[in-house]
């Protein structure tokens, strides 16, 4: 089966502003590799959970996968269709398939516009629906979603933010998309509140038939929810593969600390912590060889000077480790 | 052994151009002497104002209306403000949830300690040199104490020089420079990365059990509760809902909010069952009935909830607010 989305070689560099004397001396750029040679994939039907910490890039990368953050190298092709290569028109026309639900819903609907405004701008942008058609469509999706169709002409403030959520998701879904980057959009909610939008975003994929890349930071939630699951760490993915295996099988280092701090409820479910020296390294100067090497406890010379490629160690199932063959799990007390 | 921290019939008040919001109603906190007590709530639970109010940081237009609050045998709303600011920072600490906007982005970070060893430290010497000898070794000492290495040239650094979790454990210092006896962390760690956030409760946990200091944990994430708390109070709507020992509060719940909470949680073990969400959102506090708080979302609600509901025994040192306690199976 060919995927629906695939993701090869994708990288998105930012470069720093350089003064006007550190131009006429030729001091280089300064580049911020947020996302670096990244290759995935998303079958059809399938949620890729993405997860890693503050600064790794997941947002970057989900955004570069839109073109809503021009990728710098890299293909992603959806369908059959290479994005990377489509002329603005014909990108427009490919985003009613591809949309975005966005973390924060404060910052992301426009305060001036009613529900119905936002829920129903992409039918008017591509062309769909219009007049009361359009409103109608919209009124149903609203409904879909939660809201009642007399909240069509409140304005966001008037909504709380579990609500704002449900009209992010109205947007996203009223142009009737294959597949959503869903950009951590339970983060800033209350638990009750996350567990419905989450039970609703999984209702919602079953009747549409949608596609997800899932990017969060909480374990417990891509655990609950993705088929598949990306580790990321500053700028690459250091891990991928089945969620069952990867949870109960972590083979890069980096995802058996970051499994190992998640706190339990259940005290059977606690595994023994594996602490990581220090903070994420700054990604404007990051670590030669293996990037995770400053932080790691298994690291060794070999991992101070060259990178390691990412290796199969299961079906589907890859990391990107050059202590992997030696089957160690910090989980088990190893390096420590 | 008496407890460190008693609040009894707690309220506070906000006066808003809508209505009076009770935001902390009838709340009771027991911390005793060494213990971590989780206080878990949602946003709007009243989880931070009660501890606001034990402080004495509520302002107009909010006021504590109702309560004793007795602090190691004192009680604190009897006290003048100068009194209570000999409290503040000495004997109770408090660090916030975002460091970033606690810490005085001016001022360097040995700045900042020195201010609270100058205003509480009466051990040091008066004046001169030997002072501000004194009071940079105890600020290193203290960078020291949370972890924070080279503390001698960090000391001349600003906030905005340190990660997210660094700037915690700065915090955590200024609070604990003066030894407290109870130290109030506010969502310590909901800004940071999982990683960070397992350095950062930890270090709380171990320096609590170095100092022998009380803790009262607030937070949301019911699983930092589990790890890091002896007892937890579950808090809804300006109201504790449920308290009692945080293993058993958490195997068996008794309260309808606190299963609800608990089977809100995603976990990786629930793959393929769907999870059973909270129906709505929490009340507005405006105009509140005098009844059951949850009564809007729970799913076991019948008619007698319209009337005030107290908290009723439920257990070994547990207690819980509903009227169904004997009829739910425990």
């Amino acid at each position: 089966m060919t995927p629906l989305l695939q993701v090869e070689h994708l990288s998105k560099h930012y470069e720093g502003r350089r003064s006007l004397i550190e131009r006429m001396t030729g001091v280089p750029h300064t580049v911020v590799r947020a996302v670096n040679d990244v290759s995935l994939s998303v079958g059809k039907g399938e949620i890729l959970g993405l997860i890693g910490e503050s600064g790794c890039g997941k947002s970057t990368l989900g955004r570069a996968i839109l073109r809503l953050n021009e990728p710098n190298a890299g293909k992603v092709t959806f369908d059959g269709t290479d994005v990377t290569a489509l002329d603005p028109l014909a990108l427009k026309n490919m985003r009613r398939r591809m949309q975005i639900i966005f973390q924060d819903p404060y910052a992301s609907l426009n305060p001036r516009r009613t529900v119905a405004e936002i829920v129903g701008l992409p039918l008017k942008l591509h062309g769909l629906a219009s007049g009361e058609e359009a409103r109608a469509i919209t009124a149903r999706i609203v409904e879909r979603v939660g809201l009642k169709a007399n909240q069509l002409d409140r304005y966001p403030h008037q909504f709380s933010g579990g609500q704002r959520q449900r009209i992010g998701i109205a947007r996203a879904l009223v142009s009737n998309p294959e597949f959503i980057v869903c950009d951590e959009p339970v983060s800033a909610l209350d638990v009750s509140i996350q567990a419905q939008i989450i039970a609703l975003l999984l209702e919602l994929k079953r009747e549409m038939g949608l596609t997800y890349l899932f990017i969060s930071h909480d374990i417990s939630v891509i655990g609950y929810l993705s088929d598949r699951v990306a580790v990321m760490y500053l700028g690459e993915i250091v891990e991928m593969g089945p969620v069952e295996d990867v949870l109960a099988n972590p083979r890069h280092p980096y995802t058996q600390s970051l499994l190992s701090a998640v706190p339990e409820i259940e005290p059977q479910g606690r595994r023994a912590r594996v602490r990581l020296a220090g903070d994420l390294p700054s990604p404007l100067n990051p670590p030669a060889g293996c990037k995770f090497h400053t932080r790691c406890p298994l690291a060794t010379d070999i991992c101070r000077v060259r990178e390691p490629v990412s290796e199969s160690v299961g079906p589907g199932h890859q990391a990107a480790c050059h202590r992997l063959a030696e089957g160690l799990n910090l989980l088990d007390g190893a390096g420590a | 052994m008496s407890a460190l921290l008693e609040v009894r019939g707690l309220r506070t008040v906000f006066h808003t151009r809508a209505g009076e919001v009770w935001a902390v109603d009838g709340v009771d906190v027991e911390v005793r002497r060494g213990e971590c007590l989780g206080i878990v709530g949602e946003s709007g639970s009243g989880k931070s104002v009660t501890f606001a109010s034990v402080m004495g940081l509520v302002r107009s237009p909010g006021r504590v209306a109702e309560g004793q609050i007795l602090f190691d045998g004192r009680d604190l709303r009897a006290l003048t403000p100068r009194e209570m600011r000999a409290v503040r920072g000495k004997e109770i600490a408090m660090t916030m949830q975002d460091a970033l906007t606690a810490l005085n982005p001016a001022l360097t970070v040995a700045e900042q300690i020195s201010e609270a060893l100058e205003a509480h430290d009466e051990t040091l010497p008066t004046r001169g040199r030997a002072r501000r000898a004194a009071i940079r070794a105890k600020s290193v000492e203290m960078l020291g104490l949370v972890g924070i290495p080279s503390a001698e040239s960090r000391l001349r650094q600003y906030p905005h020089e340190f990660s997210g979790g660094m700037r915690q454990r700065i915090m955590i210092a200024i609070a604990l420079a003066c030894r407290p006896k109870l130290l109030i962390a506010d969502e310590p760690t909901t800004a940071l990365d999982v990683t960070i956030q397992a350095q950062v409760l930890e270090l709380i946990t171990e320096i609590r059990g170095r100092l022998g200091m009380s803790v009262v944990l607030i937070t949301h994430d019911l699983g930092v509760v589990a790890e890091h708390c002896d007892r937890v109070m579950v808090m809804y709507a300006g109201q504790v809902v449920e308290s009692g020992p945080t293993a058993e509060v958490i195997a068996h719940p008794r309260h309808p909010y606190t299963r609800g909470l608990l089977a809100s949680i995603p976990r990786p073990g629930l793959r393929g069952q769907p999870i059973r969400p909270i129906e709505g959102q929490v009340p507005d506090l405006i105009g509140m009935p005098p009844q059951c708080r949850f009564y809007s979302r729970c799913p076991v609600r019948r008619e007698a909830c319209l009337a005030p509901v107290a908290m009723r025994a439920a257990g070994e040192g547990r207690m819980a607010r509903c009227i169904l306690l004997d009829e739910v199976p425990a």
